[in-house]
């Protein structure tokens, strides 16, 4: 079973490769667009900083590997599922959800995996580039603390892919849903800066029910602050969790489906 | 029409004019608050922590109204589609015609939006001077026109190339460092500081928020109408030529 969705994403991202190349500005343009995001993020962080010590408990240096675990996570999302997710309020809309139901395949599975942006591995060299320049900075930092990203950055690959399929998922219910999308931008954001910056409520909300602060704080903590077991326990305890709600929430929605093609 | 269009779905336009900006506003003024916590004088740049409250505020609905997505995705899908066509028989331009829509939707949004911030301001008792705020939504509004004529230039170039939706993001990502949406721009270290002020840009978001919220003088006001005046000679300029450029090489392919 895994070696038949091994095979069959392999086939999607040798196609996605493919389409890609064919537009060779478009390629470009897409990995210079986030460069223009990443810029905005650490420059909003470098101007503060000229005039304070410290944001939440981090300081400047803390704060760029913050960015970084951001950009890692946040590029191999957009790799993976940001074009397939982005998209599918439309494909309801025109009708070829019905095309993908009728596959002999899981229908979460084509609709969030069918096409890679692999224009955006540039992006993940970038991001990755801007992570290892960051820890490189810190003082006293001890490189075996990286083994922790080898289960955190799954997790808040996969907690940041669920919560945008529930609001992905809305769609098949609400046709034109175009700006409950944009709404889940703006709580993403809650996800792009340090959680120590929120109050102890707010934090908890973010880390439980709203749990974006999860996607890039809790693998930061990982590298940055004394090691908390519990909270990376909690951490893979949620995402597999999260996964197996959207599943379930994904099937409930298809059954308020009704066909919008002839 | 386009006001009626827009209040048709009505939960998309809450989402847009309300619970967006808001949210955007929450998060900044949250970083504000970290940021105070840890600063030594209790202020930033010569301003006290009010001061970035309320510039947060503003700023996020400011933002809201100076950027341009949905209807720039649109001018570019008519030509990438060919549904353009429609439009140039019609008697008034394509510029024209998607500039009325952007206007009726802004000030629909405005109307609504502002009440927020003005509600919170007074509640609050955070500075801000409501007898500026007439000028400083004037600059938005007149800010607006660079932002259509600027989207007017980037549809151009669907003429030439296909798929430039990535412009679209990659500029309006630039614009959210250079209007002032994320920080003020008088943080900025010199010689930054002083070229970004300059640039019609801050008059979307920094000007208007930073003469409202006390931070700045009427002169910078006047000062973002001229260079928003220069900037809207060069970008409809140039927009003028790629359209005549475009529509000599352009070959119906829609409806």
């Amino acid at each position: 079973m895994i070696r038949k969705y091994l095979g069959l994403y392999a086939a999607f991202f040798r196609a996605s490769l493919i389409a890609d190349l064919e537009y060779r500005v478009n390629f470009i343009t897409r990995i210079v667009t986030d460069i223009f995001w990443y810029v905005a993020q650490i420059v909003t962080f470098e101007v503060l900083y000229r005039h304070t010590d410290v944001i939440g408990h981090w300081t400047l240096p803390q704060t760029r590997v913050f960015l970084g675990i951001l950009f890692v996570i946040d590029a191999i999302y957009m790799v993976l599922f940001h074009d397939n997710l982005e998209r599918f309020s439309d494909r309801v809309r025109k009708g070829e959800l019905d095309l993908l139901l009728a596959k002999p395949v899981n229908s979460q599975f084509m609709v969030s995996l069918q096409r890679a942006s692999t224009a955006i591995l540039g992006n993940f060299a970038l991001g990755l580039g801007w992570l290892i320049f960051s820890l490189s900075r810190l003082p006293d930092f001890s490189w075996e603390r990286l083994l922790w990203l080898l289960i955190l950055i799954p997790c808040g690959v996969t907690i940041l892919y669920c919560c945008r399929f529930f609001f992905t998922s809305v769609a098949v219910i609400f046709t034109r849903a175009e700006n409950l999308q944009f709404l889940w931008y703006q709580l993403y954001k809650f996800g792009m800066r340090p959680d120590s910056i929120y109050a102890p409520w707010l934090k908890f909300f973010l880390l439980t029910m709203l749990p974006v602060a999860m996607i890039a704080s809790v693998p930061a903590r990982a590298l940055l602050d004394p090691p908390e077991p519990w909270l990376f326990l909690w951490a893979a305890v949620l995402a597999v969790f999260l996964l197996w709600v959207s599943h379930r929430f994904w099937n409930w929605c298809l059954k308020q489906y009704s066909s919008a093609s002839s | 029409m386009a006001i009626s269009a827009n209040v048709e779905y009505r939960l998309n336009y809450v989402i847009d004019a309300v619970v967006q900006p808001s949210m955007t506003a929450v998060i900044e003024l949250l970083l504000w608050l970290a940021l105070f916590q840890g600063a030594a004088g209790g202020t930033i740049g010569g301003f006290t922590l009010p001061y970035y409250l309320s510039y947060a505020l503003w700023g996020a609905f400011f933002a809201r109204i100076a950027s341009s997505w949905m209807y720039e995705f649109r001018m570019i899908e008519e030509i990438e589609s060919g549904s353009v066509n429609g439009l140039l028989v019609r008697p008034f331009s394509f510029y024209e015609y998607y500039f009325s829509q952007l206007m009726g939707y802004k000030f629909i949004t405005t109307f609504v939006s502002f009440l927020i911030p003005l509600g919170a301001t007074l509640l609050l008792d955070w500075p801000a001077q409501m007898d500026r705020l007439p000028l400083a939504t004037l600059l938005v509004f007149y800010y607006l026109i660079l932002v259509h004529s600027i989207s007017f230039l980037v549809s151009c170039c669907a003429f030439f190339w296909n798929r430039i939706h990535s412009f679209t993001v990659a500029k309006n990502l630039a614009f959210w460092i250079l209007t002032g949406e994320l920080v003020p721009l008088d943080l900025m270290p010199e010689p930054y500081r002083g070229w970004v002020i300059n640039l019609p840009f801050a008059s979307g978001v920094y000007v208007p928020v930073a003469y409202l919220t006390g931070r700045a003088e009427v002169s910078m006001v006047w000062n973002g109408f001229l260079s928003v005046t220069v900037g809207l000679i060069a970008v409809n300029a140039a927009g003028a030529l790629l359209w005549k450029k475009g529509l000599r090489s352009y070959v119906g392919t829609g409806a």
